[in-house]
């Protein structure tokens, strides 16, 4: 397109081309920016369509147009999608003509760029809804299906569809039994990743096959299944075996990591929970590794023996994770893991006995390049181990800190003056005050800021950190009870991306605070239990403020009643977890709420003693197809009708009956 | 940087290294450059090898790329084009600035007004030439970052035509779905 050289305006964005702006737009990733750009002009919207490579659809109702408007469209995340189920995807997905000839256009263009979908806890869909899919996306690749607790064999089946399948998470499908899992293995010999953790009806039978059909998997979880040593024995003959996981196997002993010892490319074990193994297992896998980094014994050993830590020389260069929470550990043991793991990138020694402040000073003397150390628990620590922490490990960005009763304001001034990269600190119970949130206020990377159960903590030290703090996204002041309004004032002015906020217990805060609070745009978490003076005028003005809002616990908000649920009714479509039990709420409200809330599915309102039986009935029949958990309480099962509950349990709701006695707190 | 019309495209410059000549859409600006610049340019490096060696004598002319938009994505190629001149080279061999150098030139090089850089978008596309098109397209998309619809029409130039009706459909698609 060529200009006039006396035209000094020059050209206009109309000048791009679709193609162009497309490319210009594929580099903006934030999905808050992109949906900025569908607003800005219509060209944008069309470029923006064609860019999109990632959806998450939200409403079943906008399924077809998505699937339609977005060409490039590469990973469909369904798994928030409220009620979806197989009649609803199948009606979306567009259907593979069989005798398409060339002259007629087919019903609908294949989704020829789909390759991951993840369907978590969608448990409406089966496996009609499954072999849709698989029919309409040839080029699938990746599919999450975990904690969809109904997905049995048959599911599996129509997975094994898939021949292009290389990742498939089935974490918690419940009904998947052996015959499933070789269905999947026979069908999609190409699979790389496969994770059947808690899906306790596979045995070793299961195994030996998927080992023998799936040669290519790199990554294997076969978590909290009760599978032997046979199973590893089957899995050491995977030659491209790097990842495996076998948390909490009760029936694996040293005897199978000595067999799994045959795999010598792994790069990642987890074997934590696994309270029949010993550290000379453990030896006997690690020898002959080359390129381990990481390594998981959580709760499994009771202690490191010398065995591994010699053993642990020969693979010190490529370690990078190690985490032993919950073993004994004593000072010599962290100075020989020091003197051999120079490259250590992430320490994990929660609740570990005998940590103390020499074994941290010689670990981190050597270990430079820590990022991320949890010392959770580790009761003896001292200012001092944060002395050396921060002298040594100015990398460090993750400080797990929680119970350690001897930290306080000295130890973190020197860990904020040295390590600019903070980004995460669990100050949970630690005796701490604002002094060290002044301190802390210097980390200006700070994202995640736990502060529960540090009763010192006052509005002061949240000013402190509102005044540097800008990129935080997680606070947590739960039980901090010096807090008042004002202190949410000044977080709601400095930390305007806070996401998810913890008040529970905080029973000073009033509506006023709720205002401030309101001001935090990105907001999707809040909890606020037991805050008695709050009222429903507080509740509208989250609900009008915090769009973004997904999850709310008001349990024992004594104060909230229908005024303010009325609110949430009109303006938090988008939630999808709400606590209400003990709120003033009565049957018109309740239904009210749970009817107009589409993306509502998981609601606990024990002990509503204004709502009356009718009001519960008509409440949750209103949302019967949406609702997937609900928490009731226990006398409510003998007297809501039959009907009710069958259809409920029909719809895929899971309810928990709760025997608890009214007493009233705060 | 306009240099005087050379009689042979193939002229050599004081260093011993072949040059090409460039031509503006207008024919106003002619531009003598490094062949390992020039070839940094897919199409240009196309129309070389169709054009065969006689017919660059008179120079290769750009029908679509104006004087100024020219001259500008010349000194982008200048700067990162690698130290070799010999064609089969140029692909492979490295710049010859350090990575720093090249990145402190690029921030500065798109520091210029929404026309100029659309300008660039469009020529580094029809030119083929792959760093700039990437260097422009990101500065688009970082300059779309964190703004507000209204921010992003007044930062990039740009007018709604959207009704009323419209928009309130695609406000109400950005909160259904993603």
């Amino acid at each position: 397109m060529s200009h006039d050289s006396g035209s000094s305006a020059g050209a206009g964005v109309e000048s791009l081309s679709l193609d162009l702006l497309a490319h210009a737009l594929a580099g903006v990733g934030d999905p808050r920016d992109r949906k900025s750009c569908r607003l800005a002009s219509r060209a944008f919207a069309r470029a923006e369509a064609a860019s999109r490579r990632a959806a998450r659809v939200l409403r079943r109702e906008a399924l077809p147009r998505v699937l339609r408007a977005f060409p490039a469209l590469s990973s469909l995340d369904l798994s928030a999608c409220a009620g979806l189920d197989d009649a609803s995807l199948a009606a979306a997905l567009p259907v593979p003509d069989p005798g398409a000839g060339a002259a007629d256009p087919p019903p609908g263009q294949l989704l020829l760029t789909v390759r991951r979908v993840r369907l978590a806890r969608a448990s409406g869909v089966g496996w009609r809804g499954l072999e849709a899919l698989v029919a309409a996306c040839p080029r699938l690749e990746a599919v999450d299906l975990s904690h969809c607790v109904a997905a049995g064999d048959r599911e599996m089946a129509a997975l094994a569809a898939a021949a292009g399948l290389r990742e498939l998470v089935m974490d918690k499908c419940l009904g998947v039994t052996d015959v499933g899992l070789a269905k999947v293995a026979v069908g999609c010999p190409g699979l790389q990743r496969l994770s059947v953790k808690w899906c306790l009806e596979i045995s070793d039978i299961g195994i030996e096959l998927l080992a023998k059909k799936c040669p290519q998997l790199r990554s294997v979880d076969i978590s909290y299944l009760k599978v032997t040593n046979e199973s590893l024995r089957s899995l050491s003959t995977l030659e491209k075996l790097e990842d495996i996981a076998m948390v909490s196997c009760l029936f694996i002993d040293d005897d199978g990591l000595q067999m799994l010892s045959m795999c010598n490319s792994l790069q990642s074990i987890d074997i934590s929970r696994c309270n029949h193994v010993s550290s000379l297992g453990l030896a006997s896998l690690i020898d002959g590794q080359r390129f381990l980094q990481k390594i998981n014994v959580g709760h499994s050993l009771h202690e490191i023996e010398t065995c591994v830590l010699s053993k642990l020389s020969t693979i010190g260069e490529t370690l990078t994770v190690l985490r032993l929470d919950g073993l004994e550990i004593f000072a010599s043991n962290l100075q020989a893991i020091g003197s051999t793991c120079k490259n250590l990138v992430e320490i994990g020694l929660s609740k570990c006995n005998g940590v103390t402040d020499d074994g941290i000073v010689s670990l981190v003397a050597h270990c430079c390049d820590l990022r991320t150390i949890d010392v959770t628990c580790c009761h003896l620590l001292t200012n001092d181990a944060l002395s050396a922490i921060a002298e040594n490990c100015r990398k460090i960005e993750c400080l797990r800190l929680e119970s350690c009763p001897f930290i306080s304001e000295k130890g973190l001034e020197r860990i904020a003056t040295l390590c600019s990269h903070l980004k995460e600190i669990d100050l949970t119970d630690c005796r701490i005050n604002d002094a060290a949130l002044q301190h802390l206020a210097i980390c200006s990377e700070l994202l995640i800021l736990k502060l529960g159960l540090c009763s010192s903590i006052s509005d002061g030290g949240l000013v402190y950190i509102s005044s540097n703090c800008g990129k935080l996204v997680e606070l947590d002041l739960y039980r901090c009870s010096a807090i008042t309004d004002d202190g949410l004032a000044a977080v709601a002015s400095g930390c305007k991306k806070i996401r998810m906020l913890n008040l529970c217990y905080c029973t000073q805060i009033t509506d006023a605070g709720l205002k401030h609070v309101s001001a935090l745009e990105e907001l999707t978490n809040l909890e606020l239990r037991c805050l008695v003076r709050i009222t429903g005028i507080g509740i509208t003005s989250i609900a009008i403020g915090c769009t973004s809002l997904i999850e709310l616990d008001l349990k024992r908000c004594y104060s909230v009643d229908d005024a303010g649920l009325w609110a949430l009714s009109r303006y938090s479509q988008n939630l999808r977890q709400l606590t209400i039990s003990y709120c003033q709420v009565t049957g018109l409200g309740l239904c009210h709420l749970l009817g107009s809330l589409r993306c509502l599915q998981d609601v606990k309102m024990v002990h509503l003693s204004w709502v009356s039986i009718e009001g519960f009935e008509m409440a949750l029949r209103a949302a019967c197809g949406r609702l997937k958990k609900l928490k009731l309480l226990d006398g409510l099962r003998s007297v809501l009708s039959t009907e009710l509950l069958q259809m409920l349990q029909a719809c895929g709701c899971r309810v928990r009956w709760v025997d608890k006695p009214l007493v009233y707190k705060g | 940087m306009a240099a005087a019309a050379d009689s042979s495209g193939d002229g050599g410059t004081s260093s011993g290294e072949k040059t090409i000549v460039l031509v503006s859409s207008d024919n106003s600006a002619r531009f003598e450059v490094r062949e390992a610049a020039a070839l940094l340019s897919q199409t240009v490096r196309r129309m070389i090898d169709e054009a065969g060696a006689d017919a660059s004598g008179d120079g290769i002319t750009l029908p679509d790329v104006d004087a100024k938009t020219l001259a500008k994505v010349l000194e982008y190629c200048n700067k990162h084009a690698p130290a070799s001149s010999s064609s089969s080279a140029a692909e492979a061999a490295p710049p010859a600035e350090g990575e720093e150098d090249l990145e402190r030139f690029d921030r500065e090089f798109v520091r210029v007004d929404m026309g100029t850089l659309y300008s660039l978008v469009t020529a580094a596309s029809y030119l083929k030439i792959e760093g700039l098109l990437n260097l422009t397209c990101q500065t688009i998309a970082d300059m779309i970052k964190g703004k507000t619809p209204e921010q992003i029409r007044k930062t990039l130039g740009i007018t709604s035509e959207f009704t009323p009706e419209e928009e309130d459909e695609v406000r109400r698609e950005n909160a259904w779905a993603f």
